[in-house]
């Protein structure tokens, strides 16, 4: 049990660390960096809640293969040249921000939630484990949208593929 | 065992970082990196409430936003690149055909 709460702690303040280093490191690759800093905290993070599949899939998917989308477009881009922020809006979305941080804050420990209405108990979890129960879920109750999700990937890749070709570029040189 | 308010309260701070990221930043593919980091917040949302609920809805439809994100990202990515094939430039600040 005290071990879950120092968990929390570490994980929860590496992320917010690592969470202002994305928003507010000049260079983008150091960006990226504290973004997969703030995505294995926060898979730790989905440890902590007993939420093992989505924890492994959070770094698998997110901290891997996205984060390498992201650091391949960068070594392709050249160095970002201008001012790394917008000063005028700095100085009303940080006041702001923090506002609506506090009245979130303020929600999410004093709001009236309802507490334990479904039907995967502590003692259940506990017996089937999180794989299989979010599994049978996944593949009952939501195998549509699963479906569709892989239509969505499918769709992404064409589309992906057909912004990013080369072609009309090449076209321009040999009309020119 | 850490209440489930932290959990709620630390992603609503994710969040608003990432607000604050997509409004400040100059970079657009700052701005996508500041837009997973609001994704993963509401991630930190869905399963701190399963935690709270006892259900795995939650989970799941975290598994589908992982889906989304890496649609998001690959064609958003897809088109910063066809963004600086065009102007060779990745500035917020002069892309700005559609405003005049």
């Amino acid at each position: 049990m005290e071990l879950t709460g120092t968990a929390f702690w570490v994980f929860s303040s590496l992320a917010v660390l690592s969470a202002f280093g994305v928003v507010f490191f000049r260079n983008i690759v150091y960006a990226v960096l504290s973004l997969i800093s703030t995505l294995i905290m926060v898979s730790g993070l989905f440890f902590t809640m007993g939420a093992e599949l989505i924890g492994a899939l959070q770094i698998l998917i997110y901290a891997v293969a996205i984060v390498v989308f992201y650091v391949l477009v960068i070594s392709t881009v050249p160095e970002f040249k201008g001012k790394a922020f917008q000063t005028k809006y700095m100085v009303i979305s940080i006041p702001v921000g923090m506002l609506i941080f506090v009245e979130l804050a303020i929600v999410s420990l004093f709001g009236a939630w309802k507490s334990n209405t479904g039907v995967f108990t502590p003692d259940v979890v506990k017996e089937v484990g999180n794989v299989k129960a979010v599994a049978t879920m996944l593949f009952t109750k939501y195998l549509f949208p699963f479906e569709v999700a892989s239509l969505i990937l499918l769709v992404a890749m064409i589309g992906s593929i057909v912004i990013g070709r080369k072609e009309h570029v090449i076209d321009e040189e040999a009309e020119g | 065992m850490v209440p489930y308010e932290y959990y709620v309260a630390l992603s609503g701070l994710l969040m608003v970082l990432g607000l604050i990221g997509v409004a400040i930043r100059r970079n657009i593919i700052a701005l996508l990196i500041s837009t997973e980091l609001m994704l993963n917040a509401v991630n930190i949302a869905f399963v701190a409430f399963d935690m709270k609920l006892g259900d795995v809805g939650g989970q799941v439809f975290v598994f589908f936003i992982l889906t989304i994100a890496a649609a998001e990202a690959s064609v958003g990515l897809g088109l910063i690149m066809a963004i600086y094939r065009l102007r060779k430039d990745v500035d917020t600040e002069t892309l700005t055909e559609l405003k005049h």
